[in-house]
């Protein structure tokens, strides 16, 4: 595959997750380096990186630590985002189980730019026995070669690193409910402001950063290279560096792939995937996951950064990209879709509960040939009226799919309705 | 009237000597990751560890995990009832759940929960009579590379699985003792 490796630079290797295997390719030369200037620059070098947040959100990581490091409340923390349950989305775990130390360097680093230390990943539950097992031995390794604990490489820096892990439920992606559970609670998103790098918003009420698997992996890269040479690697503007796309669907080759910020789609199918699998014609495109408003085959020259997808109505989201062909028929996966988010809904505002699984209700009765004209409308319509509306995202990653699945391949509906 | 910060007495434990030794030591390594102030924070890991013994999660279990981190019954209720990996009632020694969600869908996810409900002669969210396995849909397990992805006993992935694949997995797990000690 062609392009900067950053992130699956030792993913060739049987044991990729090794410390060994690491270290002799660079691993754990940023962290010295990092420790020997003051927090204060290494944001600044974030800023000036353009990273900008692979959960989903994209906000730039840089502004956020900054946010962070301007409150006077201390203890503050540092809290991964280890969630990983977008559907489409398998790339947290790819780095889990592969570079676990590249991980675990970027987020020593990152504690020391915010000034933390005692830092959580919370895993989603399901990962317990395999990508947070692996992460659990990274991090018993680097305690053991002094990277994590007390006075870390003699700099006078301390710091704690726990991983745990949830117990199934979508939501605690969302970064309060994420902190809600890690308190021990239910998983309900939390009323902003006070946003979570506030003091009164963050984890047990202090200042935190909430930042996602990937988007710390590259903080090594970021020390190595500087702020200004990473950035460039990404090929729009405000967009720097290399992101995982996650691949499924109906392509050749599926799988995690490195690519420059902004490729465009149809370049990550041919290039990377090796196209479309035998006998398949691209029908339609999921961009960032499946709260992604859907794509058609005729817009995959998009590129793929935050800013262009936004602009088009879309979203670059988790870098989850699905392909999907002729054999499918769109109303069919929205139908598939909206169940998920009918089941993920936390219950907690009443146009999300209701609304998510009104319209798992409509799609279920189109799809079985029950439905109406108005049927589809009312899709439609109901999508609108859920967004903006609720304390999170996820109604709003609900209406998305709704409301673009039927403007792009509306066909697909009115072959399966009466009237 | 009761008055405010009445604590419970004591709650008996749910578990065997045996399972008793290892919650301890599980649950001390938990309690251990947060603040003293703030070990209210390990429900989640102390009711994995529970059901982790017992296979599901009891109105006992509950209440016992409650009383170690003076956590009200409600309280736990509400968590246990929030998250899909807490059984509420017992299941299968051995629990398989299939992904649903849009990229196993699109590789053929349907027909192994129907195959799976047809071997087994279940619905998906039953238990076999024998108590050996039970069959769940599952939401998007993050292996969506090699779809469809399948997820065992909560914790084990199986991956790019084919109805052939997924016969040799039920009969090879119909010899195997389950991971808990089930009821």
């Amino acid at each position: 595959m062609a392009g900067p490796r950053i992130l699956t630079v030792d993913w060739d290797q049987p044991d990729s997750f090794a410390l060994e295997t690491y270290k002799a390719s660079g691993g754990y030369t940023a962290l010295p380096k990092a420790l020997k200037r003051k927090p204060q620059e290494i944001v600044d070098e974030v800023v000036k990186s353009n990273l900008r947040g692979r959960g989903g959100a994209g906000f730039p990581t840089g502004m956020k630590w900054n946010f962070v490091r301007k409150e006077t409340s201390f203890p503050k923390y540092l809290v991964v985002n280890a969630d990983e349950g977008e559907p489409g989305t398998f790339k947290d775990r790819e780095i889990l189980m592969m570079s676990p130390h590249m991980f675990v360097e970027g987020t020593i680093i990152g504690c020391y730019a915010i000034d933390c230390h005692l830092t959580y990943v919370y895993c989603r539950g399901e990962f317990r026995d395999s990508a947070m097992q692996r992460l659990q031995a990274a991090i018993d390794e680097a305690y053991q070669a002094g990277y994590l604990g007390k006075n870390i490489l003699k700099s006078g820096f301390d710091l704690e690193m726990h991983a745990v892990f949830g117990a199934g439920a979508y939501i605690c992606g969302e970064e309060t409910a994420l902190l809600e559970s890690l308190e021990g609670r239910k998983g309900y998103p939390r009323l902003k402001p006070p946003f979570p790098a506030n003091a009164g918003g963050g984890l047990f009420k202090q200042p935190t950063a909430v930042n996602n698997v990937e988007t710390l992996a590259n903080l090594p890269a970021i020390v190595n290279l500087g702020g200004d040479e990473f950035s460039k690697i990404g090929l729009v503007p405000k967009n720097g560096g290399t992101r995982l796309f996650a691949v499924s669907g109906h392509v050749k080759k599926t799988g995690v792939f490195e690519a420059p910020m902004g490729i465009s789609f149809k370049a990550l199918l041919d290039e990377y995937c090796g196209g479309m699998r035998e006998g398949s014609t691209l029908k339609a495109i999921i961009p960032g996951g499946s709260s992604s408003a859907i794509m058609t085959a005729a817009e995959a020259d998009w590129a793929s950064d935050f800013d262009t997808l936004k602009a088009k109505k879309t979203m670059a989201g988790s870098g989850a990209v699905v392909y999907l062909d002729q054999s499918v028929n769109m109303a069919h996966a929205l139908a598939n879709v909206m169940r998920f988010y009918a089941h993920e809904s936390c219950g907690q505002c009443t146009p999300c509960r209701e609304g998510t699984a009104w319209l798992s209700r409509l799609l279920d009765k189109i799809v079985a040939g029950q439905g109406e004209k108005t049927d589809v409308d009312n899709v439609h319509q109901i999508a609108r009226q859920m967004e903006m509306k609720t304390i999170c995202a996820l109604a709003d990653g609900a209406a998305m799919p709704a409301k673009s699945y039927i403007e792009k391949f509306r066909a697909d509906f009115d072959a399966l309705v009466r009237g | 009237m009761i008055p405010l910060g009445t604590k419970a007495g004591p709650v008996a434990s749910p578990f065997s000597p045996d399972q008793q030794k290892r919650f301890q030591e599980g649950f001390a390594k938990a309690v251990a990751k947060y603040p003293p102030e703030r070990r209210r924070a390990a429900l989640l890991p102390a009711l994995h560890l529970a059901q982790d013994e017992l296979g599901w999660l009891s109105e006992p279990a509950m209440a016992y995990v409650g009383s170690l981190l003076d956590v009200p019954p409600v309280r736990v209720r509400e968590v246990a009832t929030f998250y899909t990996m807490y059984h509420l009632e017992p299941v299968g020694r051995h629990h398989i759940g299939v992904c649903n969600s849009i990229s196993c869908w699109s590789m053929g996810a349907p027909l192994i929960l129907e195959h799976c409900a047809q071997k087994l002669g279940i619905h998906p969210g039953e238990t076999t009579r024998d108590g050996v396995f039970s069959l769940e849909e599952v939401a998007c397990l993050a292996a969506c590379g090699a779809a469809p992805a399948v997820l065992v006993n909560n914790f084990t992935y199986v991956e790019g699985v084919t109805p052939q694949s997924i016969d040799q997995l039920i009969d090879r797990l119909r010899g195997e003792p389950g991971k808990t000690m089930a009821p």
